[in-house]
């Protein structure tokens, strides 16, 4: 549901409001047939105008392990690898002191809209 | 002719409004009942989605571990009835007691049927299998409840069932959402925001000069302790085993705890995650009186007995999480929010101990992921 849909919706509820308006003021004789057809049309009209995609489904996001050197402040961030735990000595050395180091966290960083609430 | 005039036509449309007002009031509420139906059914797909798809990533799991799916796929689906009877309630006496034996023997049950499920996995990998079956119980669980309801809705034509189903709608669906996000991180045994407590334990004890080989284990099933000296008291800081995803039985470690240093604990402390409310912001610390743990009962009176038998001073300190969190991988935010609790507690073992004390800090939580 693009631009286009929306543009295409508000001409049909525009033009079943003048419809339904001839079928409310007209003396013819099928007044309620044309009134009628105006709701329709309208209907049909608000229905593309509020009419939106769906959400598309966001992938959750990456799952990163945070590895720290225990002597200075270096800190390494990389994806998570099967076998990874929090407080887990990994194997390489700092390189910046060659001090050990380990894996401090273990986390996701979720990217939510924030909604506020005035309350 | 005009809307509301009188001709020759009008009889048709005052024909077409009273039939519109008859329909209505005789059948409004068919109406209505046929859409929450469809509702229902919506959800009920998404949670059916949600319970195959789970059921599909428990056995790509288990097979990793020495069975055919075919096999894995047969015992799973009779262990997804498991079920669990309460005690008796009539008789209160004693049902903390009776409750605890069942935990247990359903906890044996469990291990056991892990166990033969995955001959080739150790005790570690065991333990958050363990977590990705319950899962996948729970998800199925609240599955095969909906549908209940919804199916015996629709035989009664019970409007209240049906009613309540399509209002507690969002709300299951939210739930089942949550768990169905958390399997990731059961099935890979990455650490859950529920751990927070145990986390904030071990690097506590750490920040002293605790190793995982000054850990020591199973003061009760699944739990040991570190003993660390801090500003002059002596900490017994207390979690779940690591990095398997356990929760132990943390209440009855305390217990024991004071048991051993009789008269000489002055204080319990526990940490553990706390459902926020709507509003409150994922991370929050707060603190309070009382044991934070989340148990069935018998866990939670443990700690609360021997509080009240010894005289000793009970405080909790929570980091607020929504289900979602707390279940599912655990977020920056959440991780954040350590260096605050560990200095709550510093500045509540200074302020409420006196140097030459004995304080138990029991971190409460799942420990998957997070090592010793």
């Amino acid at each position: 549901m693009g631009i286009v849909s929306k543009i295409l919706g508000l001409a049909l509820a525009g033009m079943g409001f003048v419809v339904l308006f001839y079928g409310m003021s007209t003396t013819d004789a099928l007044s309620f047939l044309w009134s009628f057809m105006g709701l329709i049309i309208m209907s049909l009209g608000f229905a593309l105008i509020t009419g939106g995609k769906q959400a598309e489904k966001k992938p959750p996001p990456p799952t990163v392990t945070e590895i720290r050197c225990s002597s200075c402040d270096f800190k390494e961030i990389r994806d998570f690898k099967k076998g990874d735990y929090v407080l887990m000595p990994v194997e390489e050395t700092c390189p910046k002191c060659q001090s050990s180091m380990t894996i401090e966290g273990v986390y996701i960083v979720r990217e939510e809209p924030e909604v506020k609430y005035n309350v | 002719m005009q809307l509301g005039g009188t001709n020759e036509y009008s009889w048709i449309i005052n024909i077409a409004f009273f039939a519109f007002i008859m329909l209505f009031s005789l059948y409004g509420a068919k109406f209505q009942m046929w859409q929450w139906l469809k509702q229902i059914e919506m959800g009920l797909s998404e949670m059916k989605r949600m319970f195959v798809e789970s059921r599909q990533t428990a056995i790509d799991t288990f097979k990793d571990y020495g069975k055919s799916e075919e096999d894995i796929a047969k015992d799973l689906d009779r262990w997804m009835d498991y079920f669990t009877i309460m005690p008796v309630d009539l008789d209160p006496a004693g049902i903390l007691k009776r409750l605890d034996h069942l935990l247990d023997e359903r906890r044996d049950r469990f291990q056991e049927f892990v166990a033969d499920l995955a001959p080739e996995s150790n005790v570690s990998i065991n333990q958050n299998l363990e977590n990705t079956l319950e899962v996948t119980q729970v998800l199925g669980l609240i599955y095969r409840v909906v549908r209940h309801f919804y199916i015996l809705g629709k035989k009664t034509g019970s409007q209240i069932m049906i009613m309540q189903i399509q209002m507690q709608m969002p709300d299951l669906l939210r739930l089942a959402k949550a768990y169905y996000d958390a399997l990731g991180a059961f099935s890979e045994g990455k650490p859950i925001g529920d751990g927070i407590g145990p986390l904030v334990v071990t690097k506590f004890a750490r920040s002293y000069g605790a190793t995982p080989e000054s850990y020591i284990q199973e003061i009760s099933r699944e739990v040991g302790y570190y003993v660390v000296e801090s500003e002059g008291r002596t900490v017994y800081a207390l979690r779940a085993t690591g990095p398997g995803g356990t929760v132990g039985k943390p209440g009855f470690g305390v217990k024991k705890l004071v048991e051993q240093n009789k008269n000489k604990i002055a204080r319990i402390i526990t940490i553990d995650a706390a459902l926020k409310f709507e509003g409150e912001e994922l991370g929050r610390v707060s603190e309070g009186t009382g044991a934070a743990i989340g148990d069935p009962g018998p866990e939670k009176h443990a700690i609360e007995q021997t509080a009240t038998e010894h005289g000793i001073g009970i405080e909790a300190i929570v980091v607020k999480e929504d289900e979602a969190a707390a279940v599912g991988i655990m977020d920056k935010k959440i991780l954040d929010a350590i260096p605050e609790v560990l200095e709550r507690i510093k500045e509540s073992i200074v302020k409420r101990t006196k140097p030459g004390d004995s304080i138990i800090l029991a971190g409460i939580g799942n420990t998957i992921g997070i090592g010793l």
